[in-house]
């Protein structure tokens, strides 16, 4: 803050600056700042002295932790029983505590460092009060024109001013880029869900038949790997299991088996009511069920959340996002809570050989709406 | 070779007899192996009927059930209009869970018959209440069949993968337990319970058996195996098992542990900047 009124003040001469000692010399840095220094008090005036020691100590000592909780930070992380022990079985304590010691140590080493630096500051750094003046309004007359022509000045020499093709190609480069930067973080969000128009997986699901293959229900049991496919007599009268698309081909091909599981729009209920259920099915629908199996969607149409809440007595399904409620017995349209469309049937079948096959896909789109849908 | 030659040898009234002994030795030898083949590979009839050690079991177990339930589920277990349903295969497993659970015999009529103190003559901790409840359960099976308890109890029902238990706990029955099996509402009044007080046999039995509003799971959807797996699941994230920050925050996930987080981070936070702050 060089103005017009320090300069006038006080402008040292050379042989003046040579004769200064340091501390002079960083009061006339102030002061050349329009900064007065009130007040400045050291903590420690006479230095030695039993309180300056214990303070040192104490500084170094939140340091010292610093390092250790480091050290121990990383002997954890390398060397602590990580792998998974079930409560109760031998090692589970220290198992326990894996996550607690690596994050504990690791967090002391960032809070005791940063409590050393403030330890430091507080207890070192001496009080000090300054007041710097305040200029008000803009900066002279004289500052403003002679920077404005230097801008200028500097400009008409390097050129710029009259090479508009630098400038021109110069901002197509810099344009480009940016758009570049632009589209790389912009497209990724951007998708067409209609470039496979009537195969849009919109309307379609992991239940489509392809190459005319059979389409059996099959369960997880925890191993994808694992393939068990779904007989009716697996099923008790009252019960519902999850069920997902699986086709021959499939069979030793690890990566497809597990995805026709977390497929977000495979997951079917398979439901098998009691026997004697006074049933209301939908038009058109009537042959999708399989004596006492009918199988639904599993995803909510109101906003996609998995409905697996099935009450046997009552016979309802839940969602449990919002509380939507859908009737087995009554092809399960929607019975209460924002979603209004049932859940889309699957029409499903026994085989010769006594497996539960899928005869179709869904003949409407599942999930929440769309503008395409219709219905 | 050598024996041809042997028998050849010693041909007479002796050998005979001895042929006589070696063929009844040998009949018996295979209508044994058949028997005990027929015994080991042809299924036990699916028809229940007490064995004949249990009549006295039996017995009591009707006594108690005309002194508790005849009320609600009639005096042949047919159950009662409005009252209860019929008994008729739902096994003793149903049994066990219903009534060591006390929530057989219901109070009253409600939208769900909740875990209440067991009554006494019942009560699983005593000896004389598991007596009970096995008499009682002796008689609902003796009357229908159904669900039977599991061989094993208490800690050898539980699985040895944990880990695969939670997949399945989470694809079957995380939706109504939620994740920690903390239990979630249902609708209309009635929800799905903390399974924190279940024992492994509870757990076992309501997934034979499907109490309530509860879907079945029979041994061919979710095998025995994958049954114990569940249960160690259940067992290792129940009972405070799952929080080594010293509290589960109501095992519910990011929502209470992000205010917890929120409310008291943000509170330290300010704090340090007071004292960051403070003149000395």
């Amino acid at each position: 803050m060089t103005t017009s009124e320090s300069h006038q003040q006080r402008t040292p001469t050379a042989a003046e600056l040579e004769d200064m000692t340091p501390d002079e010399l960083a009061t006339l840095a102030a002061n050349l700042d329009d900064v007065v220094v009130v007040h400045n008090q050291r903590k420690f005036p006479i230095p030695g002295t039993r309180a300056e020691k214990r303070a040192e100590r104490a500084v170094a000592g939140w340091f010292i932790i610093s390092a250790l909780a480091g050290l121990a930070f990383l002997g954890s992380f390398l060397f602590w029983p990580w792998e998974y022990v079930a409560p109760g079985e031998p090692g589970y304590d220290l198992y326990a505590l894996y996550t607690p010691v690596v994050g504990g140590m690791f967090g002391l080493c960032v809070l005791a460092l940063g409590i050393g630096v403030i330890a430091y500051v507080k207890k070192f750094f001496p009080d000090e009060v300054s007041v710097q003046q305040r200029h008000d309004g803009a900066s002279d007359d004289l500052a403003r024109r002679t920077v404005m022509a230097q801008l200028a000045k500097a400009g008409k020499d390097v050129g710029i001013a009259r090479r508009s093709l630098i400038k021109r190609s110069a901002g197509a480069a810099a344009g480009v880029m940016g758009l570049g930067l632009g589209i790389a973080a912009v497209a990724p969000l951007v998708h067409n869900p209609w470039k496979e128009r009537e195969n849009s997986p919109l309307w379609h699901t992991g239940w489509r038949e392809t190459n005319g293959e059979v389409v059996y229900l099959r369960r997880d049991t925890g191993h994808p790997e694992e393939i068990s496919l779904v007989r009716p007599e697996d099923q008790e009268a009252g019960s519902m299991e999850t069920v997902f698309p699986f086709r021959e081909s499939e069979r030793g091909d690890e990566e497809a088996l597990l995805h026709a599981l977390r497929k977000s729009d495979n997951p079917v209920m398979l439901i098998r009511l009691r026997p004697g259920t006074h049933v209301i099915e939908r038009e058109g629908q009537e042959n999708f069920h399989y004596g006492d199996f009918y199988a639904f969607s599993k995803i909510c149409t109101h906003l996609g959340c998995p409905t697996s809440l099935y009450e046997a007595q009552t016979q309802r399904i839940l969602c449990p996002c919002h509380q939507s409620q859908f009737l087995a017995t009554e092809h399960a349209r929607p019975v209460f809570g924002p979603a209004t469309r049932a859940l889309p049937q699957l029409p499903i079948t026994v085989n010769d050989e006594g497996y539960l096959v899928a005869t179709s896909d869904f003949i409407e789109a599942i999930g929440p709406a769309f503008w395409e849908r219709k219905s | 070779m050598t024996t041809t030659s042997r028998t050849a040898k010693a041909r007479g009234p002796r050998s005979r007899f001895r042929r006589r002994v070696a063929g009844a030795v040998a009949l018996g030898i295979g209508l044994l192996a058949v028997g005990g083949l027929y015994a080991g590979l042809v299924p036990q009839p699916q028809v229940a009927t007490a064995a004949p050690g249990d009549t006295a079991k039996v017995a009591q177990g009707e006594e108690l059930y005309n002194n508790s339930c005849i009320g609600c589920h009639g005096s042949n277990l047919q159950g009662v209009q409005d009252r209860g349903p019929s008994l008729i295969g739902v096994g003793e497993a149903a049994v066990w869970f219903q009534v060591s659970t006390g929530r057989m015999p219901l109070a009253r009529q409600e939208a769900q018959a909740e875990r209440k103190p067991t009554l006494p003559q019942f009560d699983p901790h005593t000896e004389e209440g598991l007596a009970n409840l096995e008499a009682l359960g002796a008689f609902v099976q003796a009357n229908g069949g159904g669900p039977e308890l599991p061989a094993e109890s208490g800690e050898l029902l539980r699985g040895p993968d944990p880990a695969r238990g939670g997949e399945l706990f989470r694809l079957n029955c995380a939706s109504c337990h939620s994740a920690t099996g903390r239990g979630n509402a249902l609708s209309s009044g009635k929800y799905a319970p903390t399974l924190d007080p279940a024992t492994e046999t509870d757990i076992y039995t309501a997934m034979l058996t499907g109490p309530q509003n509860m879907p079945k799971f029979s041994d061919r959807q979710l095998t025995p195996e994958e049954k114990k797996d569940i249960i160690a699941y259940v067992k290792s994230v129940t009972n405070g098992n799952n929080n080594p920050g010293g509290n589960p925050l109501g095992g519910v996930g990011p929502v209470s542990e992000g205010l917890v987080v929120f409310i008291v981070g943000l509170a330290g936070l300010i704090g340090v900047t007071l004292w960051l702050g403070a003149k000395n």
